[in-house]
């Protein structure tokens, strides 16, 4: 699997239900582990699903939170509130799990 | 991207659904008709009272039950022991005025004698079962003591009776729910165990009572714990849960089954703590 280059900026869509537990906790998961490991680097598009659910359809989201890296490329799904730090660094490939 | 791989990729990602789903990290699914919020606190708020009502019928079931049993037993001892006894008199009458030489009549009224006696100990001993036998004599303590000590002797297998209260004044309904779960446990382990050993521990806690059963025996399968069909155990449950205290059951380090039960002490004195902890020598 590819690895980001380095300075490639990271595109993140995170689709939300307005200010649902979840969908709050994982907004902040993100911020915060953009900021950590890829300052500067990243695009985060952060899309209601209340309020826009077309775009859930198009990108054939099921339940929120769900947050695809959209680049770089293979693009990858994760599932919930990104709590679990180390599984979502992996998932995302910012870091190797241990 | 071959078959295989997008297949497992499609499997990766529906576990990972599955376990946003089962982990309750999701806020909302969307559907044909648009997103749909999953109120799952609210979900789990309605759970937890439906739990709470069927813990209130049970207890209420239960304490139906043991009125029923009182009933049952006073009916036992009163009409069917009056009328056994009065046969049991009549009998001796007849035997008494038979003519001699009426020897088959006559040991026929003697087996027939010899048959009720049994039915009246038998009554005796049903309507004492039924009755949470002289607990409202005795006091929790003794009767369990008692219990411990019909149960060695009906069983054979000795059983020890531990405790630190002493003169105890505990709330009635706590009082026949510790009974009975007694009462359960040491008819499990006469049933189940094949134990050479059992243990009744009663012990005043600073901020609850502990109640044990133990045995040596062969232990309790895991089939047996969860089983629903086990009445016994769900009622032993459903009793201490009633009163606000914690269930434990499962296997001894070494071997056999120990059941554990902690009650909160405000339920078990009625708010007023008026049992005595034994000094220690």
């Amino acid at each position: 699997m590819r690895k980001a280059r380095k300075g490639e900026t990271h595109v993140f869509r995170l689709f939300v239900a307005g200010n649902e537990s979840n969908s709050l906790q994982a907004r902040e998961n993100l911020a915060r582990l953009c900021e950590e490991h890829i300052k500067g680097r990243y695009t985060i598009d952060t899309i209601d699903v209340l309020k826009d659910a077309s775009s859930a359809y198009k990108n054939h989201v099921l339940v929120t939170p769900t947050l695809i890296l959209v680049k770089p490329i293979p693009a990858v799904t994760v599932f919930g509130n990104l709590n679990d730090t180390r599984q979502i660094l992996a998932a995302l490939r910012l870091k190797c799990p241990r | 991207m071959s078959r295989y791989r997008e297949l497992a990729v499609k499997l990766k990602a529906a576990e990972d659904l599955m376990h946003a789903l089962r982990t309750q990290q999701v806020d909302a699914v969307v559907g044909a008709r648009g997103p749909m919020l999953l109120r799952l606190k609210q979900a789990e708020e309605d759970l937890r009272n439906s739990r709470n009502q069927l813990r209130a019928l049970a207890a209420n079931l239960l304490s139906v039950r043991d009125d029923e049993r009182l009933a049952i037993a006073r009916e036992l001892h009163d009409e069917c022991g009056q009328a056994l006894t009065s046969l049991q008199l009549g009998l001796s009458w007849v035997f008494r005025k038979l003519p001699r030489g009426q020897r088959p009549l006559q040991e026929r009224i003697s087996s027939l004698s010899a048959t009720t006696t049994n039915l009246i100990r038998s009554i005796k001993n049903v309507a004492g079962q039924l009755r949470t036998g002289a607990l409202d004599e005795l006091g929790l303590i003794e009767s369990l003591k008692s219990q411990a000590r019909e149960f060695e002797g009906d069983t054979g297998t000795p059983c020890r009776f531990k405790t630190n209260v002493a003169g105890d004044t505990f709330d009635r309904s706590a009082s026949v729910a510790v009974f009975r779960i007694v009462q359960a446990a040491l008819t499990n382990v006469a049933r189940h165990a094949q134990a050479s050993r059992a243990l009744v521990a009663v012990t005043m806690r600073k901020n609850d009572l502990s109640v044990m059963v133990v045995d040596n025996g062969k232990g309790i399968t895991r089939k047996a714990m969860l089983s629903h069909e086990s009445i016994g155990i769900t009622g032993m449950r459903e009793r201490t849960l009633a009163l606000g205290g914690t269930f434990t059951l499962g296997r001894s380090r070494g071997k056999g089954t120990v059941l554990t039960v902690r009650i909160p002490l405000s339920r078990v004195t009625g708010g007023t703590a008026s049992a005595q902890v034994k000094s220690e020598p």
